[in-house]
């Protein structure tokens, strides 16, 4: 799965998409995003992620109803599937190895 | 619940919704809308909308701005695929249509692929020389009494005043016009045409050697190049440098040797020679009238590419007017490329030429497509209301109007593309027809030129012929299409009756045109010239003809169908014209250029020519060379009365009038009669002249043949029709009448497929409406008047256009011509009549068996 390595802000945002479970949608992944990491998110940033994430099939998504909130407009939730799921298990195994194969010595002189 | 809140500003939302791709568009401008809020509620109503802003400005990256095309994602090749196999079917489904439209982009296509052919043909004559940016052929303005006559001919002892004090000048030639001579090898003579140059043609003029060095060709007196053909004929190989001919003329002939040998001459080449000798030679053993006031030569030069020609000319002309003492010509340069085409002057200055058929069959290609996209457009908009349905079912099920387009765009170029492979196929088989007819040496080369003018042409057609039923088909609205009851189509019936109308219009305009052209031919070709060109042959006097003239002359009076026979001078457009003649009363300013020709006994009476006072030059009066006979139109503009027994002055010495003759025209009709005289020099008469009696011509041209062999057995004998050099006068104007004659059958032709295509889709429509008709007890022949008057209003529409500005068009070709037709209105009333007859023609098949349909057929199923 070499080409489907995820870059820092993708793998960011497929969490935050994890964590909010059936309830994430653009504006929401927003506010968790700012509320847990904070850090300021533009929705021009997370939407073409979000697009990219599609794309490759890490991601899906689905239109909601409409609700009397936002002006009417659907919410479009999106969900981890389960080549997401495989892809944030490979970059979590990996960083743990390189956690691992860290000298104990090399972060003990701070 | 009371909306309070701010809203976030509509312009940017507008512009969002604008770029943004559709696909994620709405759940985007949810999001917006929600932080909008928020942060209105948190951070007050100007910062929310500044973040609002720029919130939409960083949502501008390629991930989301709507991508350019087929936003649904479809797979653009399925597409194309669907919508060819949907052409496909449409021209399975309207095979008359698919059939008219074939044929008639065909055949539109062929016509413009052969006009391409024929002018690129044109625009290249002359053009493959290296030089061509800087090559200029000298020409003189000869101003006389009736205006300026602008001629190629200039004094040959220009050229080395040329390139002595013309510094601008880097290279200049001089050589002659091309003429028929004979060449001898052993037992081998033939005739081609050849010319004299001096030793600068070949840095000149651009040709490839098959042997020998060019750059030294011509440089001794006894140099002759040959083209390979000729080196083939006279040598039968192609390797011959060294080897010794000799050329005959006349009085003289010369041992020759062969210094180089050149390629044959491009079919682009406006003058076709076969082999160059040295002027040098001619210059100086040949001509025996060197002198200034003679224009006995062709210069052509090179300019420095920074040399002003206008003062090149100045600096020309300045030296033949020191060398002649008087200004009486003036010199000017014109580009040597550009003299194929730009070939007429008038009162010195030019005035088109054969541009302006160039230009003609250009209009007339233009026209012909313009008639085959019309049948496209009415035949497609007809079938429109079929489609209708087909559209707005398309367009329900999500189809976009780009993606509509696009079919009606591919199914037009499809047909054009499917018309231009036949065509290319047709023109390919036609060619050799079409060289005989256009007499042209037309290749036809498939190269990219070619190929990019092929596929202009398909997009062209595919474009101009889609473009209605594209935009308006795709244009309707959905409502309208399938809601029953709903008119569509109100205007588009008067948009197609406008189109017929044009298409019918163009083709009456090329009918009518081409009419003209062929009655203006007609009458040049027949018009009686004052002499007889009928049957007359010539031939010319080489060899021992030269000595036993007179034997040769009496034998050949004895063939039982010879008329008449003589030695003459005359040549179809003159041999010589002068201005040296003196007569009593001549002013100062008086100019007048006369035709010289020269005779020998019973010369004129060959030709038939009438006289009116004195006699013809006869034996029986002794010494003839001191008489001079005039036609009407000199003595007319010399103005003498009683001019029997006057004398005039002849640069050769006075000379006694003792006769004058009928005017007749040596020239073409495109000139009016020149004043000409005729003087008794048969040592100088070119050629043997005789008159051939009607019937017998082949036979005794075989037995002139046989004494000929007996006279001259080394000479092949080579008969010229006067007829054939006459009609040779007209031949651009000819090829213009034979081709335009086709093309304007193509025309109506193809306007004729277009009506039947309308009519059969028309008599099907209405169907229904004749059925109910019949029933209703309306005759056969009601109906089909009442069909009929639909085309009939649109055809008379269209001829009423056409024929005044046909009128006008043709009296602007007559122009050209100093004798010619005055149109009559009966041709034109013809050639309407003819129009509406072919339209009714095009449509009775249709409109009978519409009318003669029985009701109950057609009211059957309902």
């Amino acid at each position: 799965m070499g080409k489907n390595q995820l870059g820092e802000f993708e793998e960011v945002v497929m969490l935050t998409v994890a964590i909010l479970y059936g309830e994430a949608y653009g504006f929401a992944i927003i506010e968790e995003m700012e509320k847990r990491l904070n850090r300021k998110v533009s929705i021009g940033a997370l939407q073409t992620v979000l697009r990219r994430l599609e794309q490759k099939g890490l991601l899906e998504s689905q239109l909601g109803e409409a609700t009397k909130v936002r002006g009417g407009k659907r919410k479009r939730f999106f969900m981890v599937t389960n080549m997401g799921r495989k892809v944030l298990e490979e970059a979590k195994e990996q960083r743990m190895q390189l956690w691992n194969a860290i000298p104990k010595i090399a972060f003990n002189d701070q | 619940m009371k909306e309070t809140l701010p809203n976030p500003p509509r312009m940017l939302i507008r512009f969002f919704r604008w770029f943004c791709d559709p696909y994620c568009a709405e759940d985007i401008e949810g999001d917006l809308l929600e932080r909008f809020d928020k942060r209105n509620n948190n951070n007050g109503k100007w910062s929310a909308k500044a973040h609002f802003a720029l919130e939409i400005l960083l949502l501008m990256r390629p991930g989301i701005i709507r991508p350019l095309f087929n936003n649904q994602k479809l797979n653009s090749l399925d597409m194309f695929k669907h919508n060819f196999i949907l052409t496909i079917r449409n021209f399975r489904r309207y095979k008359n249509n698919f059939i008219i439209n074939l044929l008639g982009l065909t055949t539109a296509i062929s016509s413009v692929l052969f006009i391409w052919l024929w002018v690129n043909g044109e625009l290249q004559t002359d053009q493959y020389h290296e030089n061509r940016a800087n090559l200029y052929q000298l020409r003189t303005n000869h101003p006389n009494n009736d205006g300026i006559r602008t001629e190629p001919g200039v004094p040959g002892l220009l050229l080395e005043e040329i390139q002595a004090h013309v510094p601008e000048v880097a290279l200049a030639v001089a050589c002659t016009d091309a003429h028929e001579f004979t060449l001898s090898q052993d037992k081998i003579a033939v005739k081609a045409p050849g010319k004299f140059a001096s030793e600068e043609f070949f840095n000149i003029f651009t040709h490839k050697a098959v042997h020998g060095d060019l750059r030294s060709a011509l440089s001794d007196k006894s140099d002759i190049v040959i083209t390979a053909a000729l080196a083939k004929r006279l040598f039968n190989t192609t390797d011959v440098i060294g080897k010794a001919m000799e050329w005959h003329f006349f009085q003289s002939s010369k041992q020759l040797v062969v210094s180089a040998v050149i390629e044959d001459l491009p079919p682009t080449t406006s003058e076709k020679f076969e082999f160059l000798m040295s002027w040098d030679y001619y210059h100086n053993d040949l001509i025996d009238f060197k002198g200034w006031g003679n224009y006995y030569g062709r210069i052509m030069v090179v300019t420095n590419p920074e040399a002003n020609t206008t003062l090149v000319s100045e600096k020309i002309d300045q030296i033949v007017e020191e060398k002649q003492g008087r200004d009486a010509v003036d010199v000017f340069l014109a580009n040597y490329g550009d003299q194929y085409l730009y070939n007429k002057y008038h009162n010195g200055v030019q005035s088109g030429g054969r541009i302006e058929q160039v230009n003609l069959f250009i209009l007339v290609a233009i026209f012909i497509l313009l008639i085959a996209c019309i049948n496209f457009i009415n035949l497609s908009t007809a079938q429109a209301a079929y489609k209708t349905k087909e559209v707005g079912i398309k367009k329900t099920l999500g189809a976009s109007r780009a993606s509509l387009m696009s079919q009606y765009f591919i199914e037009s170029t499809l047909l054009g593309l499917l018309s231009l492979i036949v065509a290319v196929l047709l023109v390919w088989t036609l060619l050799p027809q079409f060289n005989a007819i256009s007499s042209k040496e037309v290749v036809f080369q498939p190269d990219y030129r070619l190929l990019l003018t092929g596929l202009a042409l398909v997009l062209t057609v595919g474009i101009a012929a889609g473009s209605y039923p594209a935009f308006y088909l795709s244009g309707l609205r959905i409502l309208s299409v399938l809601k029953p009851g709903v008119t569509l189509f109100k205007g588009n019936g008067i948009a197609r009756k406008v189109l017929v109308v044009a298409q019918f219009a163009i083709a009456v305009i090329l009918i009518s045109g081409t009419l003209m052209v062929k009655r203006q031919m007609d009458y040049v070709q027949n018009s009686n010239l004052g002499y007889d060109r009928e049957n007359v042959i010539y031939f010319e006097r080489e060899g021992k003809l030269l000595q036993e003239t007179a034997a040769f002359i009496a034998e050949m009076s004895n063939i039982p169908g010879v008329k008449a026979a003589a030695t003459s001078g005359f040549m179809i457009g003159g041999a010589n014209s002068t201005g040296g003649i003196g007569w009593e009363g001549k002013a100062e300013e008086d100019r007048i250029e006369f035709l010289e020709t020269r005779c020998a006994q019973g010369s004129l009476e060959v030709l038939g020519v009438e006289l009116l006072e004195g006699r013809l030059f006869s034996k029986d009066f002794g010494n003839e060379s001191e008489h001079i006979i005039f036609n009407e139109t000199a003595i007319r503009e010399m103005g003498l009365t009683d001019p029997i027994g006057k004398t005039v002055r002849h640069y050769s010495g006075n000379k006694k009038i003792i006769g004058v003759v009928k005017d007749f025209n040596m020239k073409s009709l495109h000139t009016q009669i020149s004043p000409a005289f005729f003087l008794f020099k048969p040592e100088q008469t070119l050629f043997v002249m005789a008159k051939i009696g009607k019937g017998t011509e082949l036979a005794t041209i075989k037995q002139i043949e046989e004494m000929y062999k007996s006279f001259n057995p080394d000479y092949p004998f080579q008969p010229n029709f006067l007829d054939q050099d006459y009609a040779a006068l007209y031949q651009s104007e000819s090829q213009v009448a034979t081709l335009s004659s086709y093309f304007a059958a193509l025309a109506i032709l193809i306007s004729c497929l277009g009506l039947f295509g309308l009519v059969t889709f028309t008599t099907q429509k209405r169907q229904k409406e004749i059925g109910i008709r019949k029933v209703l007890g309306s005759g056969v022949w009601k109906i089909i008047v009442l069909i009929t008057m639909d085309f009939t209003k649109m055809v008379v529409l269209a001829i009423v256009i056409a024929l005044p500005l046909s009128y006008l068009a043709g009296q602007r070709w007559l122009d050209n011509f100093a004798y010619r037709i005055q149109p009559e209105w009966w041709w034109f009333a013809l050639v309407g009549l003819a129009a509406l007859a072919m339209s009714w023609l095009t449509v009775s098949a249709q409109t009978l068996k519409a009318a003669s349909i029985n009701p109950a057929e057609s009211l059957k199923d309902e």
